[in-house]
């Protein structure tokens, strides 16, 4: 059977949410890593929660925010016209919450690793705020940063539950690797569910090997 | 009027220490801010500098006329023009020696580097990393760094912590220097009695995060290089007769070169006669000219030449006294400033 549709949904599910994750996530790794608020232990607390969340729970809110009743899912469906509940877009945005602390822990420690002094050097020099932020603290951080894209990338490749509260089972729409394991092993495709499995086994293997390897470089350098 | 930064600080910093410091610097020449360690010095000069926001209404911080901080008012540190060299050297450690030196430069639009880069003696060093500088090395990058950014006034954050009394000597002479080539007025923190013998033109001290008040300034002299002494360099008090006024002092200097020389505050004894044999590295006449008009102490002739003695007018103009030195340090100073200690 061909498999590349179910895989290269995956890939560009991953990739979107990737990408709009890191840009997302950068401002609130630095507002995390830099202020001094009170509130920033319940920021921080929310973050965290998709890691401890049964992905059914945060699907089943998710489920609620996006549906048609909602006031979000409504306004999609008047502007798009289609329902955000069981989309390649509603995908898009339940991935974003389950990835997020995937892509801001990292940033986050990797941005509080940059000295404060280095950065009060850049800002006597005649930098502004952000200008230090994108010439110093930024690239200081570089490890960090592609510590949590990658982390983001694999991680949403490898979600189900969520995937399977929002986004169903549409083949060309919402079906993603995971859940065509799961399909192939109920109709007893046991081909296909090593074929993908495995794929999965390795590439995730792979990715966390990385993720040791820049991590390692990344203490031998501020050592 | 003299430029000055007037200022009245107010910072807390944890429940135990609050900052809260009024004083008026002029800004010339090297500003010594003193005290022990945990007086609030490193504090004073990052609320100066507009690193930590001060809070209240009454705070003040005015650079020559312009307002940095009021009750209205939080000028950022970018537009301060203020060159912070910090405690560690805090190099940009993803970027060469000479891109270190241009972020400021191009930030303030400054194009030629060449004179910096000179003074202190960095041309070799520019392609270089960061990482494998040695401590003196880093301290001058750090210092190039901030006078290459174009700074109306520095701030030094004790750089020359943690060093031993050799590195301190090889990076000294080119703070002096650079110091007094660039025309920027200096504050200078340290707890170091012998760096403020050596660079400062006066003394602030600091205590528990108030300002005490102004210090007795380090007596300056200028000195030339005869030979070689037991401990260092001998040199002889310009001035100086034959057999009197010489004594070594460490340094390492040319024979024959003139130098300047900061006696510590708590180094120089007075008596109307002379002590006799003592422990002073040297005993040398002087002559008291006059008590200085405003009160901060006297002018004397040491072999005619003249002297500022940071003590009350003891009325004795006229007559002659005697200074025992206990110990003399080296001011890295350029040529010309010694020549104005000098001119009569």
């Amino acid at each position: 059977m061909n498999l590349w549709p179910v895989i290269s949904l995956t890939l560009q599910l991953a990739a979107i949410t990737t990408v709009i994750l890191m840009t997302l996530a950068l401002p609130l790794a630095w507002w995390l890593a830099t202020t001094q608020s009170r509130v920033r232990p319940v920021i921080e607390a929310i973050t965290a929660l998709p890691l401890v969340l049964p992905p059914t729970v945060l699907g089943f809110y998710l489920l609620i925010l996006m549906s048609p009743q909602s006031a979000l899912g409504s306004f999609w469906v008047r502007m798009r016209g289609e329902s955000l509940t069981f989309s390649f877009t509603g995908l898009v945005i339940a991935s974003l919450f389950y990835s997020l602390p995937f892509a801001v822990q990292p940033l986050q420690t990797a941005l509080m690793a940059v000295p404060q002094a280095t950065v009060d050097a850049a800002r006597t020099l005649g930098a502004s705020a952000r200008d230090a932020f994108f010439s110093i603290s930024l690239p200081l951080a570089r490890r960090g940063f592609l510590t949590a894209a990658v982390l983001t990338f694999a991680h949403t490749i490898g979600e189900f539950g969520v995937v399977l509260m929002v986004g169903g089972n549409i083949p060309g729409k919402t079906r993603v690797i995971s859940i065509e394991i799961f399909t192939a092993v109920e109709t007893l495709d046991y081909g296909t569910a090593h074929v993908l499995s495995a794929g999965l086994l390795i590439f995730s293997f792979g990715v966390l090997t990385l993720v040791y390897a820049l991590n390692r470089k990344g203490g031998a350098r501020l050592g | 009027m003299a430029r000055t930064l007037a200022f009245k600080a107010r910072l807390a910093r944890g429940p135990d220490f609050v900052l809260d410091a009024e004083a008026v610097i002029p800004l010339e020449g090297v500003t010594a801010i003193a005290g022990q360690s945990g007086s609030g010095k490193t504090t004073l000069l990052r609320a100066l500098a507009g690193l930590d926001q001060q809070k209240g209404d009454a705070v003040r911080v005015d650079f020559a006329g312009q307002a940095w901080d009021d009750a209205e008012r939080h000028t950022p540190p970018e537009e301060r023009r203020v060159g912070f060299v910090f405690q560690d050297p805090s190099l940009f450690p993803h970027l060469s020696v000479e891109q270190n030196l241009r972020y400021g430069a191009r930030r303030r639009q400054i194009a030629s580097l060449d004179a910096i880069v000179d003074a202190l003696d960095l041309k070799s060093l520019l392609p270089r990393a960061t990482e494998g500088l040695s401590g003196g090395e880093a301290r001058r990058v750090a210092l190039a760094r901030a006078l290459a950014s174009d700074p109306a006034v520095l701030f030094l954050d004790e750089p020359l912590s943690g060093m031993d009394w050799d590195r301190k000597g090889e990076v000294l002479p080119y703070l002096a220097r650079a110091v007094s080539e660039a025309q920027v007025p200096a504050l200078y923190v340290t707890h170091a009695a012998d760096e403020i013998a050596m660079l400062a033109d006066r003394v602030l001290t600091m205590d528990a995060g108030q300002v005490v008040g102004w210090a007795p300034p380090p007596i300056r002299m200028s000195a030339r290089v005869e030979g070689i002494g037991p401990n260092g360099m001998l040199i002889a008090l310009d001035g100086a007769t034959e057999g009197k006024g010489r004594f070594s002092v460490p340094i390492r200097a040319r024979v024959g070169e003139a130098i300047g020389l900061g006696v510590p505050a708590d180094s120089l004894m007075v008596s109307a006669t002379h002590p006799g044999n003592s422990s002073a590295a040297m005993v040398v006449p002087a002559d008291i000219l006059d008590g200085a008009n405003d009160g901060s102490g006297i002018r004397v002739s040491v072999f005619g030449q003249e002297v500022h003695l940071p003590m009350l007018d003891i009325g004795l103009t006229g007559s002659r006294v005697w200074l025992s030195i206990l110990r003399a340090l080296p001011r890295p100073e350029p040529r010309d400033s010694q020549a104005d200690a000098n001119h009569d």
